[in-house]
Parts: structure tokens; sequence; C-alpha cells
């Protein structure tokens, strides 16, 4: 049993952190579903139809998904906030229509077959991307990420390429999140379209505003909050979607400025260029 | 056949329309996306069940308009006052969609997760008009009067009176119109009562056409209104209606073509082509002109 809650809590922690990386160039993404659906049915697709071994097939998988989001990040990217939640979403449903009525990867029916991942997996990917994530955070590319997300046109004349930036970090994103999709249909054998509703993005997305986007310990945080508790405390998963949702807005009602902004904070730059 | 087809996609057009409506106005006049909306929606048509068991079912209209309208208010309240500036738009969209959640939870709570029919209606309702050799119920007919009432009614609000021009003002600037005497809190409250009664109000509708009210179909039925209303344009109420009645047509004549299996998907195809190629939607006329809002 435990191993089972440690495994999901897993997944949610890497979907979590690809929505984290996502954000580190400004970007909200609600697409991570879908990158999670299209890595699960590639590695699926890999391992039973052609017979791979799982570990090139996850790896496949999560290449296969970052190279959509290239595709579908080129022309996207360039828009921000409310639209970018729009398209994002929009290509979740896609996503999940598109499965639903490729009869070669069983339809709405579902496809099965998988198996092989277990919690040793999604603990050495999570350890894989920590570790990652932590010698990134304290690289040079954090700083370039950073400046992209306070001020595009700031970053641009310091001569930072705007658009290569939030692609890399979309495909990132969307990589991870292929990854734990590839892991996921493994260790749950069978999976249909519905696995990855909508619904799943929107959780996500709010699992890392509940940890707290300043820090790659946010997600981390929200993930494993979400995830385990609810498995533990009964009153807990039965009124789960109000918890949640209680307690984000809780969050967000006591630190309006404080959910979005990073550890560069926007509002004291603006003080600074007001009375400096 | 055809006819009835595209008659049908009407109906279902002008739903799409009044909630997109919904979406519409609170984006054109304070530049929010209102993600608890979808989810009022919802609840009109269990606002409508309650009201039927006790009144004569036309009330339910009235009923599930203000009720609506009131869980707007209380959204406005805990979502979005403390929200106001351009740069928490993102965070209004997420508290928004936190509330949804609990909202959702609680009345599958109360009513669970299945459909719950209808009390039995009113027999003219029920009774059916022949059309081009398609029978035809009343009941559209009833819909889509309804629909055409509210948004000429809206029209004129909007256009005409001295609220509608408070609202427009805002929506070009709510500093500006805190400046000339505006109350910004009591347009922003109006505005977030009228889109949600309206939300409410189709939400009843539908109940009243499928004989059931559905939990679920707020981010089903909801989110594809979401669609239609970017795809009509951000903040453009003609964008909004037309774009509601356009896609539900074509949704019919989706089904007719036997391609029925993508109807999901083409509401979302075209709003990412729309976005991509032209972001402020189909029609350039709007709440707030294009200058304010780049």
């Amino acid at each position: 049993m435990i191993a089972d809650h440690l495994f999901f809590a897993g997944i949610n922690l890497l979907l979590a952190w690809s929505v984290y990386v996502v954000l580190l160039s400004g970007n909200l993404s609600f697409a991570q579903g879908a990158f999670m659906a299209l890595g699960c049915y590639c590695a699926g697709v890999l391992t039973v139809k052609l017979g791979w071994t799982l570990l090139p097939s996850v790896l496949l998988a999560g290449s296969f998904s970052a190279l959509i989001a290239t595709i579908v990040g080129y022309p996207t990217l360039r828009l921000k906030g409310i639209y970018l939640i729009l398209v994002t979403l929009g290509l979740t449903v896609c996503v999940r229509v598109l499965l639903e009525n490729f009869k070669f990867i069983g339809g709405v029916g579902g496809f099965g077959g998988m198996k092989g991942a277990d919690l040793t997996w999604v603990l050495m990917a999570v350890l894989i991307f920590g570790t990652l994530l932590y010698f990134f955070s304290r690289g040079p590319m954090q700083l370039v990420c950073d400046a992209v997300r306070e001020d595009e046109l700031v970053a641009a004349s310091l001569g930072i390429n705007v658009v290569a930036t939030k692609l890399a970090t979309f495909a990132v994103g969307a990589f991870i999140a292929g990854v734990a999709g590839a892991l996921y249909g493994h260790y749950m054998n069978f999976v249909r379209p519905e696995n990855f509703d909508v619904l799943l993005s929107i959780y996500v997305v709010l699992y890392v505003v509940l940890g707290g986007v300043n820090n790659m310990w946010g997600p981390v945080v929200g993930a494993l909050i979400m995830t385990l508790l609810p498995e533990y405390i009964r009153i807990l998963a039965e009124w789960r979607p109000s918890v949640f949702g209680l307690s984000i807005l809780l969050i967000l009602l006591l630190r309006p400025q404080g959910i979005l902004r990073f550890r560069m904070s926007t509002q004291s730059s603006k003080e600074l260029l007001r009375h400096g | 056949m055809l006819v009835g087809q595209v008659l049908n996609g009407l109906v279902n057009g002008a739903m799409y329309s009044l909630v997109a409506l919904g979406f519409t106005l609170i984006i054109g006049v304070l530049d929010k996306l209102n993600f608890t909306h979808p989810e009022i929606f919802m609840f009109g048509g269990f606002a409508g069940i309650i009201s039927i068991n006790y009144f004569p079912a036309p009330w339910g209209l009235v009923t599930s308009f203000v009720v609506g309208g009131i869980l707007g208010l209380i959204t406005e309240w805990i979502a979005f006052r403390r929200f106001k500036s351009p740069d928490s738009k993102i965070t209004a969209a997420l508290s928004s969609m936190a509330l949804g959640l609990v909202f959702t939870d609680w009345v599958q709570k109360y009513w669970g997760t299945e459909p719950v029919s209808l009390p039995t209606l009113p027999s003219w309702m029920e009774q059916n008009v022949r059309i081009a050799e398609v029978e035809f119920p009343y009941l559209n007919f009833f819909i889509l009067g309804v629909t055409c009432l509210l948004m000429i009614t809206l029209h004129t609000l909007i256009n005409k009176t001295r609220m509608g021009r408070q609202i427009r003002a805002v929506a070009e600037s709510p500093m500006n119109a805190s400046l000339l005497g505006i109350d910004v809190k009591k347009v922003s409250q109006v505005v977030f009562f009228i889109s949600s009664g309206l939300a409410a109000e189709a939400g009843f509708l539908l109940s009243l056409r499928s004989a059931s009210a559905n939990s679920e179909i707020g981010l089903t039925f909801g989110l594809k209104a979401l669609a239609i209303m970017a795809i009509g344009g951000l903040g453009d109420i003609r964008g909004a209606m037309l774009g509601g009645l356009l896609i539900g047509v074509m949704e019919a004549l989706l089904f007719v073509f036997g391609w029925g299996r993508w109807v999901e998907m083409t509401v979302w195809v075209v709003v990412i082509i729309t976005m991509v190629i032209k972001p402020s939607g189909l029609f350039s006329a709007r709440l707030k002109t294009q200058e304010a809002r780049a």
C-alpha cells in the first residue's frame, strides 16, 4: 500500500516539477496532462507493440513529448497570460480526443499490457530530475530564466534569446511530464484517455500554486501534501477537492502578491525604479 | 433532416452564447478570467430543480437567474475582490478555479455525481411541432425565445442605460471611471451578477432540454463556452453571441456528416488557430478599445 502511495506521490511530484520548469520562464501551462498522456501512450506503443525494453522507451517517450511541445510551443509561446491558459487548456482537450479516436492504441476502451515500472523507477526519476533542477537553479541558466520571466524586453536587450528560453523550458517541462506519464502507464498496466482529463492538468498546476513557486521545493511540498495526506486522513480523502480548493484560496488570499512572485520580486524592483 | 439539425444546433448554440456572454462580460469589463463561471452554469440546473419542486416551471427562469447572480456576487467577493491590479490576472484565474473546485465538490456531495432528473414539466413544453418533416418540441422555441430576450435586454442595458454607460466606462479604464465618480466596486458587482445570472439561466435551460441536471457539465460544456468566447474575441459581446450560435450549428453539422467523434475537439482546434493567427479574436469591436488592453 505504502509503495502505491509513494509511487503516485512521485508521479505527481514529477508533474508538479514539469509545471514549475515551464513557469520558470513565466508561462503557466495547463497542458502537462496532455504531455503526460503523450508520453504514456508513446512508451506503451514502444514496449507493447514493438517490444522495446522500458528504459529506452521511457526516454524516447519523454523526447516525443518534448518534440510535440516544441512544435506546438513555437507559435503559441508568443501569447501571454489568459491567452496561453486558453491554448494549453485546448491542447489538453485535443490530445484526449485524439487518443480516444485512434483504434491503434485502443481508443476510448483504453490501452493495456504495459508493465515493469515500480517504485524504484519513479524514485530514480525523482532523484535524477531533482539533482538536475538543483544544479540548474544554482547555475547561470536560472538567471537567464529569471530575466525572461521578470521582463522580456529587458532580457531581450541583454542579448538573451527570449523565444528560445521559453521554448526550452516548455520542452523540458514536457519531457518531465512525458517521463512521468510513461512510468505511470507502466505501473498501472492499463490506461484510458479519460485518465488524462482537463482536471488532472488543473490539479497539477494547483499543486505548484499551493506549495509556492519561489523555488524547486514548493512543488515538492504541494504535491506530497496533496497526494499523501488524503491517503492517511480519511476526512481529507472524502473532502479532497474542497480541502484542496479552500487551502489554495486561503494561500492566495493571505499572500495575494506573494504567490506568483519569485526570488527577485517585481514589486521591489518597480519601487526601486520609481524612487531611485 | 438538415433543417432540423441546424435548428437543434441553434438551440445548443444559444446556450453556448449565454455562457460565453458571461465570460466575455467579465473579461471585457474587469479583464479577469472567471473559472467559477462554468460551475455556476452547472448549478443553474440544480437551482431550477429546487424551484420547479415548489413553483410553476417558468418561475425557474427567475430563480436560477437570481441564484446564479448571488453566487456571482459571492465569487466576486471571495476570489476577485483582492486581486484587482492588472498584474494579478493569473492569480485571480487560479483563485476562481479553486473556488470552482470547492463549489463542484459541495454540489456533488449533496446531489451525487449522477445526473439528477427533473420533475415533470408542464405538458405544453413537451408538445411537438412539425417543421421540415422533423418533430420539434416547443421547448426548443421556448429556449430560443428566452435567449433572444436576454440578449436584447443585455444589449439595451449596455448601450442605452446609465448603468451600461458606467460599465463601458469601467471597461475603458477603471481608474478614469473612478475619477469621474463612478463606483467601480458597484459596477463590478453588477457585472458579476449579470454574467453569473446568464450562466445559471443557460444551465437551467440546458437542464430543461436534457430533462436532468448534471454536476459534471461544468468542465465540458462550460469550458467549451470559454473557448467560444475566445474565438469571438476576448471581451466582445457580439463575438460571444455569434460565436456560440456558429459553433452550435457547426457541431450539429459535424454530426450530420458523421464526424461526431471529433466534436469535442473542433472548438479547441479553432481556438488554438485563432489564438495563433489573430489573438484578438474574430471581432475587433469590443467593450474595451484595443490600445487600452495592450
